[in-house]
């Protein structure tokens, strides 16, 4: 179809085949010009309103408004790309064949600009395209794209009729408003890895059916030798940075059923922990001022390396079965030892037995010299009397002094929760000094709780942060530099970046005709 | 990604913004031919002659009813010449200045004589006008108004018509 458009761009840059399209044209419109009544007429106009630039403006924003709200990225990027391409390859081509208007039938609607390429049908065919590919779930996309060419051919068939346009102009614009949308949408947002689908779904998680499930089944088999009997999501409600998943199977080289729990990283992981610590880095400074991840591999080796390290420390962290390559560059499976039974903490009171385990995994990350950096109530579990401590990404080895001592505040804060401060204090001093505890509390503020724990003592209202810091020695709050020169350069690229986005958001509007 | 965006719509933003319709010159039968459509009834359309030295045209704007584009000289940026081929014009009250074509008459209408020369120049003709809005400073107004008036040509709708035809195998009529 573009092949066959561009052979006819060519044509209408020389005379004599210009005078031969337009004399077939010409002819198709004379013979359409023939049914003309009174009531057609009205018909047809009302139809060709609907490509009017209004309209058009209208229908991208809204499908702009609902890519944002549904915050389906990739299409949306892709939607305005398209938008884009449309109205700079439309607005060359106008210039230079400079088509004029059909001659010798009447013409019986407004119009603008050059006849060739229709700008009315290109516009409409690329807001059709648009919302068939990222707004239609793939399962009705054929029937959308079926009615969609239909109400596009009632469009071409209206402005032929009130000879607007000539008929090349209008298999011009549908092919520009139709085919170059389409092949960008199957190159850029492929269905098998941007489905369209509706419903809450965290964006940390991939759809794991498809091609993605059969590639992690068939990675799994080679591997590590599991032939897998089910890949179902686990625990999606406390994961964010990853996709959480529970596989179960048979071991070959043992022969047994073996339920095995594993992390999906992908590159949109690897994309959000960049943010993320960005973020981070300008609202907190110092306080999480760290490196992002270069790359999907890196991300996923440097928890499969704290999982051994945590196991060699004697904590009691999942057992690490290895790292599965599902697409090289692209996804890795961490796959681990899963915790049949386990209860999250808090989910069952708790034992002074629990509350003692929960306090020696601080103790040994402190002699360790590791730190966990996200202990909350979702990462520790409960098992047969024992606590084991899960999700080691962010932790951390060699960390800072106040970041143990964050650790601690936490680990208490989460302890007390399901008890009382008093208990957690009382127990925390067999292996703490009343020195560290106060220290811990010193350091704990806001911004070191992480926000599933935070949220649980703001529900709970027993304020137990002022409860341990009248139970421990009196300290004055740990100051933390927040403003460091990455800090200051982050904030000013940021703004600079957003500064540039708007420029060339309204740069990009007014070229692709949304204003 | 973010970066990548931004780049490319500036990128695309600026090849569009740089892809301008250019003003029709009196020897850009097709281009010219649009003009003409646009008010079908008008027996002249104004083009492009030559411009003189520090003045641009833009702002190529053809439509069923109308066409209008913009003169800017280097000497008066800011206040470009408008330039509107319309149908009809009401040029009640208007002064009468010598025609610039066989056929048609000029008025002028002045909003302000000092500090700024400002007013609409018409040229009424059968089946339509082309109105020309300036605004000068006052000195080199003068200058200005003469530039702007011989870089417009009224190019007659019947030798349009024969070279349309000449080319293009039809007639705009």
């Amino acid at each position: 179809m573009l092949a066959v458009t561009a052979a006819l761009w060519a044509a209408l840059l020389f005379g004599p085949t210009l005078r031969a399209v337009t004399d077939v044209d010409t002819t198709v419109l004379r013979v359409v010009a023939h049914t003309r009544t009174a009531a057609l007429t009205s018909v047809m106009r009302a139809v060709d309103h609907v490509g009017s630039a209004a309209v058009v403006r209208v229908v991208a924003w809204a499908t702009i408004a609902a890519l944002l709200a549904c915050r389906r990225f990739p299409h949306l990027i892709a939607y305005l790309a398209a938008l884009l391409a449309v109205s700079v390859i439309e607005t060359v081509v106008a210039v230079h064949v400079a088509r004029i208007r059909p001659v010798g039938v009447a013409i019986l609607a407004p119009w603008s600009g050059y006849a060739h390429p229709s700008r009315p049908v290109a516009g409409v065919a690329v807001l059709l395209v648009g919302a068939v590919h990222t707004l239609v779930p793939a399962p009705w996309r054929r029937r959308a794209a079926v009615t969609s060419a239909v109400a596009l051919a009632c469009l071409g068939l209206a402005r032929l009729y009130l000879a607007v346009d000539h008929p090349t102009d209008v298999l011009a614009g549908v092919a520009l408003g139709w085919a170059v949308p389409a092949l960008l949408y199957a190159f850029a947002t492929p269905d098998e890895s941007f489905p369209v689908t509706y419903g809450y779904r965290p964006r940390a998680h991939l759809d794991i059916g498809g091609a993605r499930g059969q590639a992690i089944r068939g990675a799994l088999d080679q591997q590590l030798g599991i032939h897998v009997t089910s890949v179902e999501p686990f625990g999606l409600g406390g994961s964010a940075g990853s996709t959480p998943l529970l596989i179960t199977g048979r071991r070959r080289e043992r022969d047994e059923e073996v339920a095995v729990f594993a992390k999906l990283y992908a590159r949109n992981h690897v994309r959000s922990d960049r943010l993320y610590k960005l973020a981070r880095s300008i609202r907190y400074g110092r306080l999480e001022d760290e490196l992002p991840f270069s790359s999907v591999r890196r991300l996923a080796e440097y928890e499969d390396h704290l999982l051994r390290l945590f196991r060699d420390l004697g904590l009691p962290t999942p057992e690490p079965y290895g790292l599965v390559e599902i697409s090289p560059e692209r996804e890795y499976l961490l796959v681990m030892e899963f915790f049949a039974g386990a209860a999250e903490l808090g989910d069952a009171p708790l034992g002074e037995g629990e509350i003692d385990q929960g306090l020696a995994i601080v103790r040994t990350m402190w002699d360790a010299g590791v730190a966990h950096r996200d202990i909350k109530p979702s990462n520790l579990l409960v098992r047969d009397g024992g606590v084991v401590l899960i999700d080691v990404a962010f932790a951390a080895v060699r960390p800072t002094p106040w970041r143990q001592a964050v650790d601690l505040a936490n680990m208490m804060l989460t302890l007390a929760l399901v008890s009382s401060a008093e208990q957690v204090y009382r127990r925390a001093l067999r292996v703490f000094t009343p020195d560290d505890i106060a220290e811990a509390f010193a350091a704990s503020r806001g911004v070191t709780v992480p926000a599933q724990l935070k949220a649980r003592l703001h529900a709970d209202g027993r304020r137990l942060d002022d409860a341990f810091r009248a139970l421990a020695p009196t300290r004055a709050p740990v100051a933390v530099q927040r403003w460091t020169v990455r800090r200051v350069t982050s904030t000013i690229g940021v703004a600079a970046v957003i500064t540039g986005a708007v420029w060339a958001a309204s740069v990009y509007a007014r070229s692709a005709g949304l204003l | 990604m973010a970066t990548l965006v931004v780049a490319s719509s500036a990128l695309f933003g600026a090849a569009c913004a740089s892809v301008r319709s250019p003003v029709p010159t009196c020897t850009s039968f097709g281009r010219l031919a649009l003009v003409a459509e646009s008010v079908p009834t008008a027996s002249y359309v104004p083009c492009l002659g030559t411009l003189p030295a520090g003045w641009g045209a833009s702002g190529f704007d053809a439509s069923s009813g109308r066409t209008r584009f913009t003169l800017t000289s280097d000497r008066a940026r800011g206040t470009p010449v408008r330039v509107a081929l319309l149908p009809a014009c009401d040029v009640r009250g208007a002064t009468p200045t010598s025609p610039r074509a066989p056929g048609a008459r000029t008025y002028t209408v002045l909003r302000s004589v000092s500090p700024r020369y400002a007013g609409t120049l018409t040229d009424v003709f059968a089946g339509g006008c082309v109105t020309y809005q300036f605004d000068f400073q006052r000195g080199p107004h003068i200058a200005l108004m003469e530039e702007f008036e011989g870089a417009i040509t009224l190019y007659p709708r019947q030798q349009l018509s024969v070279e349309v035809h000449r080319r293009l195998g039809v007639s705009i009529g």
